[in-house]
């Protein structure tokens, strides 16, 4: 394949992607972290700290720690962003339409990556725009350096995003990967790279800071800064005095630095064309995945029957009577079915395990289980009758809203049957801030899922927005506990239940909201 | 009665897709004609409710339809051009949740079912999920949801796609039963699916509804304007730049055409007897060329 077609399919991908709306909005959020990247000096919200200091806003240091945020959210934000491309091409049918080309699988895969990797580069392009933008406005060095701003862009940013590139294509074309437990997956990934890539014997440099952390390290050493006990911390953090600083005029990449990179992108390339040995080119024979799996995901051709027989329009007098029971059970059915046995057995595991545990470990380690393992299930609300073409037929109902609610509590039910047994433990120990902050998360969760759903359209919003939410809780951080896992002194520490209900009520109100909204526009 | 009174729906950007229609519905089936990207569907789902018109009313038993949809929700049963279905739930599962959501008692939405399952023929299958059902397997599923609360308004649009043709003609039998006591609003590009069954016809081009009558109305506007000739490979390309050709069949003596014309186009050209296809051809060359030579002339 010559270049300029390879560059042609990319580019024709890249564009049908970049004209939907949520392009707009992902550039907006790099706008967004450019701004969090380079904190007034005065914020206690800051990203990128050595210790009490961090560098002077000039061209290297606002690059720098522009570059290192953005590779942080590229990684984590981006894969989801640029998740599915092989999937949509299925469901459109233009994967059909290639198959029947010359076009072979490498080629196809190489395209694929070239795009994600112009989807996620547009996106550190924003932000690379948008760090002297942030230096002038911060006002502590009004000399733009363009080489020293671009830099970290180019040595840490770029090949992080070949690789997000490359494991989004990756996940796409492996079948056990492709939907939402290569999500969650993914989340667990990102965070062993994050942790892990940080230090100095990361594979092929890691996510590159390690270089620019010891460039930091002597310059401050030259400035006689006291360095004793001062970690390097990058990721959002909240500190109790404004950081002081110091002047860091950048860093020269060594070879072996230089070397590390370019070998990053092409094990990135390496990756992203490894699926070339068992893509099976949109053909459902050879292991892509079938439009409408069954439940036990293998397809189940059923015999057309040979001889309809219109006879007639049916007699049965048809009466109104309650349906809302049956459309709940109807909502539960698509909620659930589909769910592999493995799924319901550790569920079961979990819902055994709020029994026998002692009691203090049930808000710690049950709990966070308990509502951590329905993500995949959750991550459909919202989005089912948009993805499977049903809201065309459903858009003739009466009633709208009432099968949003019945959607809802569909929901609500998954949430509280998954930690039903924690509740009977907080009932009986009569620990009723639990049996609260439990109520808020039971109503928080399914109202998140189908706001988000409901939103995007689209299973990834919540499974990108809830597993970071949930990492923090299980993680002991109170101030995002919804569920009331972090104790201190035995009464959940996190936000009040009555305010994680209200906000519940807030999304559900966005709900109905965006389901007005959408027919009001027709 | 279903009016659509002077709608009109323009999308984001300008495109308007039915400009100013107006149609009265009672009993009996209005085949909706037209082709694509006429504005058919566009005025099937203002029709249904899904699509709130730009401009103009829609009016069910004289209850403004955009303003109060549910009312006419409750009457209608609804089959768009495409659709899907939950995949993992059976047929049976399928019918009896949209029956839940049409708000039908459990005992009448079972019986319902059983018999919507026996008229399409899917009794054997309703037990296995919908994700391995073929196309026009779907399109049945498709069909008895439109009947589950015995509506009293029935749309379709392109319904017989996927269907055979032995399903076809008995899916049309069943509309025209329908069609004695229900309003009946069948939307295709079909026009032999139209020309079984519809005693109204409405032919619809760049969102306006070009006319409308019986079959036989239209049939009478080309009546003695419908010729056969046999002419050369050269003629018979120069023939339809000139005249609307609802035919072109190569033979070994040359091209075998049909075309509508004022008069005979070719000395040895014959008249024959016009069909709905010729009398919908005319229309909508008519609309595509409004001076048109053959229709100035018959006038």
């Amino acid at each position: 394949m010559t270049a300029g077609r390879l560059g042609r399919l990319a580019l024709a991908d890249f564009r049908e992607r970049a004209r939907r709306p949520a392009y707009v909005l992902t550039l907006a959020a790099a706008v967004g972290l450019g701004y969090l990247a380079v904190p007034d000096p005065g914020t206690r919200w800051v990203i990128m700290q050595l210790g009490d200091y961090r560098g002077r806003y000039n061209s290297a240091y606002t690059g720098t720690a522009t570059a290192l945020a953005g590779a942080l959210w590229l990684t984590l934000g981006g894969f989801y962003v640029v998740r599915g491309t092989i999937t949509r091409d299925e469901a459109t049918g233009v994967g059909r339409l290639l198959a029947a080309t010359p076009l072979r699988g490498p080629g196809y895969l190489a395209a694929k990556f070239l795009s994600n990797v112009m989807v996620l580069g547009s996106m550190a392009g924003v932000l690379a725009l948008t760090a002297p933008v942030m230096q002038l406005a911060r006002g502590e060095s009004d000399t733009i350096e363009p080489g020293r701003l671009l830099l970290p862009f180019a040595l840490i940013a770029l090949p992080l995003v070949a690789v997000t590139a490359a494991a989004a294509l990756l996940f796409d074309a492996t079948p056990p990967l492709r939907k939402g437990l290569g999500n969650v997956i993914w989340f667990f990934v990102w965070l062993a790279v994050a942790l892990g890539g940080q230090g100095p014997g990361a594979p092929l440099g890691g996510i590159g800071v390690h270089g620019v952390v010891a460039s930091m390290r002597a310059d401050m050493t030259a400035r006689h800064l006291d360095l004793s006990g001062q970690e390097f911390s990058l990721g959002l953090t909240y500190i109790d005095r404004p950081l002081r600083t110091f002047v860091w005029d950048g860093f020269t990449p060594s070879v072996d630095f230089l070397a590390t990179r370019l070998a990053l992108i092409l094990a990135a390339a390496v990756a992203a064309l490894l699926p070339a040995l068992w893509f099976g080119r949109f053909d459902p024979a050879r292991g892509g995945a079938p439009p409408q799996p069954r439940p036990d995901g293998t397809p189940a051709p059923v015999a057309a029957p040979t001889a309809p027989v219109f006879t007639g329009p049916p007699r049965t007098v048809v009466r109104p009577g309650g349906a809302f029971g049956r459309l709940l059970v109807g909502e539960l059915r698509i909620l659930l079915r589909g769910a592999p046995r493995w799924w319901w057995a550790v569920a079961a595991a979990i819902t055994v395990a709020g029994l026998v545990v002692p009691l203090s470990a049930v808000p710690r380690i049950v709990l966070p289980a308990a509502w951590i393992w329905p993500v995949l299930i959750w991550s459909r609300l919202g989005t089912q009758r948009h993805e499977y073409g049903v809201e065309s037929l459903l858009g003739g109902y009466p009633a709208p809203r009432r099968r949003t609610l019945a959607e809802w509590l569909s929901g609500l039910a998954v949430t509280a049957l998954a930690a039903l047994t924690p509740l009977v433990r907080f009932v009986a120990a009569a620990d009723w801030a639990g049996v609260g902050a439990w109520a808020g998360g039971a109503l928080f969760v399914p109202s998140l899922a189908l706001a988000l759903g409901t939103l995007s359209r689209s299973h990834r919003l919540f499974q990108a927005g809830y597993l970071p939410l949930w990492y923090a809780t299980a993680n002991g951080l109170p101030l995002l506990d919804f569920m009331g896992a972090v104790r201190t002194g035995g009464h959940p520490a996190g936000p009040p239940a009555p305010a994680v209900a209200a906000l519940s009520a807030l999304l559900l109100g966005a709900v109905f909201a965006t389901g007005a909204a959408r027919r009001g526009k027709g | 009665m279903l009016e659509l009174i002077d709608v009109s729906k323009v999308y984001r950007g300008g495109k308007r897709a039915v400009d100013h229609m107006t149609l009265r519905l009672g009993p009996g089936l209005l085949g909706l004609l037209g082709p694509n990207g006429a504005g058919k569907s566009s005025l099937m789902r203002m029709a249904a409710t899904i699509t709130r018109p730009t401009g103009g009313r829609i009016l069910y038993d004289g209850v403004d339809a955009v303003a109060r949809p549910d009312v006419l929700r409750q009457a209608l049963g609804y089959l768009p051009q495409d659709f899907g279905v939950y995949p993992h739930l059976t047929a049976r599962e399928f019918l009896a949740y949209l029956a839940a959501a049409k708000g039908i008692s459990a005992r009448a939405a079972r019986a319902r079912i059983d018999e919507l399952l026996e008229l399409v023929n899917l009794t054997e299958a309703a037990g296995r999920p919908l994700g391995g059902y073929s196309g026009g397997m779907l399109r049945r599923v498709g069909i008895a949801q439109t009947l589950l609360a015995d509506p009293r308004v029935l749309i379709v649009d392109e319904p017989t796609a996927g269907l055979d043709p032995q399903e076809r003609v008995r899916f049309r039998n069943l509309l025209s039963e329908l069609a004695a006591d229900r309003v009946v609003m069948l939307s295709t590009h079909i026009v032999s699916d139209v020309e079984s069954v519809a005693s109204d016809i409405a032919v619809v081009a760049d969102g306006r509804l070009r006319r409308r009558g019986t079959p036989e109305d239209l049939l009478g506007e080309v009546a003695g304007r419908v010729w056969e000739a046999v002419v050369g490979p050269e003629q018979a390309a120069l023939a339809q730049t000139r005249h609307p050709v609802s035919r072109a069949v190569r033979t070994a003596d040359g091209v075998r055409l049909r075309l509508l014309a004022p008069e005979a186009p070719y000395p040895d050209a014959e008249p024959v007897a016009p069909d709905l296809e010729d009398a919908y051809l005319a229309v909508v060359h008519q609309s595509d060329n409004p001076a048109d030579q053959w229709r100035e002339a018959r006038r």
